[in-house]
């Protein structure tokens, strides 16, 4: 299986408009078009095998699960993981002959698509930072009160910016990356120690990304028994993730009652004082 | 004289907002021209004179960054401010809407980050992971339909009760029944995240310790298992949260330490993936 010339423009567009300062706007490209999940269906539909890459895209989702950029400081940006790195790894998975749902399948796709985030941190700061040549021209252009050119340093030179740092990679590396990885096992055999430590690094990897929104959610060790609980619904008790959903939810409606219960008596208390 | 905003003007300014927040992002500057933006139009409907447009434009160029979704009531708040002070409400100078805009983005950015891309996404997409078993489209499907919508409908409102409210919207986000019903969805996203680990997580050993001729070897994950289901996946996760809050590391560190275990675990026969031709 390879890439060809077409298949890889379309992977670049797809790369140039969805970086957290993508061209589509933040709702729908980088918390949408860029969340690897989706962006494993339009993969799919670029490399004509929608399941694979469903099930590539969905291992590797759940390393990027939990990703927050505070003050624009960016870990990874997912256009690379997403229209890079699941390709690629659409590629390497078919080309070993594993399947891609198996917990090996998922490891070797895990561990290209972290290795290939980090071109997409350099494309994230090259991005902002030629943003700024833009943004030169455009304070100029305030005292003058010329409208039509602030958006055109908002909306549409940033795409200058988005062409040559994102677009031209992605395409490079999607063509020449496409061989390479299909005939992995030519070069590292399955059974040797860096495939191996490959596949071990797949399956490790999803506990930071879980790690990351625990941090989060976690601000006394008391709060590990919710996540505890959950846990255990999936673990032991077999309880799906829609299950557990709604398990979660009737749990989080009772403690809105609680808090809100407690507030009103306080606040009839408070009055009864007066 | 009064003037008042018409609907499409505001509308215009939303969606100004929504489609450009980040799109000019520099470090310098992150979202002050996706603001400029939004206001563009507001402000060529209020003022028909170049002064007072070139003063109510500058008056947006200091620096903005927050989390741009929530955010959307900092602009909805600006709206109603600028159409205030172009009916000739002396307290409203470029000092008052910049101490607003500033006081609010740092907070903003606090809940708006945990909230949504901390809580909502995750729990949104651990359903859509269940939807996608198999490699089914319904997956990718629902998370794209149910965020865009709901995310869409969201910004609106807070835009909107920005503008009604002016600074008391915030009310919308910090009063007590919003901090009581934001803990209640931390709750709900710390239970999704626990089995969402618990499924798709899956670290196991390759430890075996022989018990002498004639008896089965003794499978370190079978004794595992019965102890608990999954217990080295847990474990995994709490050592990475371990290393990331108490340790100080970042989450790139972490990995490469994760790689480091791996390699060596590799080596000692801790894990095999179990693949051969």
């Amino acid at each position: 299986m390879t890439i060809n010339i077409f298949q890889a423009v379309l992977l670049a567009f797809m790369a140039s408009m969805t970086s957290v300062i993508g061209a589509l706007g933040t709702t729908y490209s980088w918390y949408t078009l860029s969340r690897p999940l989706v962006a494993s269906l339009f993969v799919g539909i670029i490399l004509g095998d929608i399941s694979t890459s469903i099930m590539v895209g969905a291992a590797i989702q759940i390393v990027y699960i939990a990703l927050v950029t505070p003050g624009g400081t960016v870990s990874a940006d997912l256009r690379a993981v997403s229209y890079i790195g699941i390709p690629l790894a659409v590629i390497a998975v078919k080309g070993a002959g594993l399947d891609p749902a198996s917990v090996q399948g998922a490891g070797l796709a895990v561990s290209i698509g972290a290795l290939v985030g980090t071109v997409g941190t350099v494309m994230f700061y090259s991005t902002a930072t030629m943003n700024l040549i833009w943004q030169q021209w455009g304070w100029l252009s305030i005292d003058k009160l010329a409208y039509k050119n602030i958006y055109l340093t908002n909306f549409v030179l940033p795409l200058i910016s988005h062409f040559l740092i994102a677009f031209v990679p992605t395409l490079l590396i999607t063509i020449n990356g496409a061989p390479f990885v299909a005939n992995l096992k030519d070069w590292l055999p399955l059974d040797g120690i860096a495939m191996k430590t490959l596949f071990t690094v797949g399956t490790l990897l999803p506990a930071v990304g879980i790690a990351i929104l625990l941090k989060q959610v976690v601000s006394k060790p008391t709060d590990l028994i919710v996540f505890f609980f959950g846990f255990t619904l999936a673990a032991a008790l077999k309880i799906n993730l829609i299950g557990a959903a709604f398990f979660g939810a009737m749990i989080a409606y009772l403690n809105y009652k609680i808090v809100m219960s407690g507030s009103s008596k306080k606040a009839v208390a408070e009055e009864e004082d007066l | 004289m009064s003037v008042k905003l018409s609907k499409q003007t505001k509308n215009s300014a939303f969606w100004w907002w929504y489609h450009g927040n980040l799109t000019g992002f520099t470090h310098q500057h992150m979202q002050t021209f996706g603001f400029m933006c939004a206001m563009i139009p507001v402000i060529k409907e209020l003022y028909q004179d170049d002064a007072s447009r070139l003063r109510s434009l500058k008056t947006y160029s200091p620096f903005f960054n927050t989390e741009p979704q929530i955010g959307s009531m900092v602009v909805g708040i600006a709206v109603g401010l600028e159409e205030a002070r172009a009916n000739g409400a002396d307290a409203i100078d470029d000092a008052m809407i910049n101490g607003i805009r500033a006081g609010l983005m740092g907070p903003l950015a606090g809940i708006g980050d945990s909230l949504i891309p901390g809580t909502y996404i995750p729990i949104l997409l651990s359903i859509a992971l269940g939807f996608s078993a198999g490699g089914s489209v319904v997956g990718p499907l629902f998370y794209a339909a149910v965020y865009i919508s709901t995310m869409t409908f969201f910004m609106k409102y807070i835009f909107d009760k920005g503008y009604e409210l002016g600074g008391r919207a915030v009310d919308v986000v910090i009063g007590e029944r919003a901090t009581a019903f934001r803990e209640s969805m931390v709750m709900l996203g710390a239970i999704v995240i626990g089995s969402l680990a618990a499924s798709w997580i899956g670290v196991t050993t390759a430890l075996q310790f022989s018990l002498g001729e004639g008896n089965p070897p003794l499978i370190l994950q079978d004794t595992l298992n019965s102890i608990f289901p999954n217990v080295l996946s847990l474990l995994t996760v709490l050592f990475a949260w371990w290393l990331m809050t108490k340790r100080k590391m970042s989450p790139i560190t972490v990995m490469l330490i994760l790689v480091g275990i791996a390699f060596v675990g590799v080596l000692l026969g801790v894990f095999d993936p179990g693949l051969s031709y």
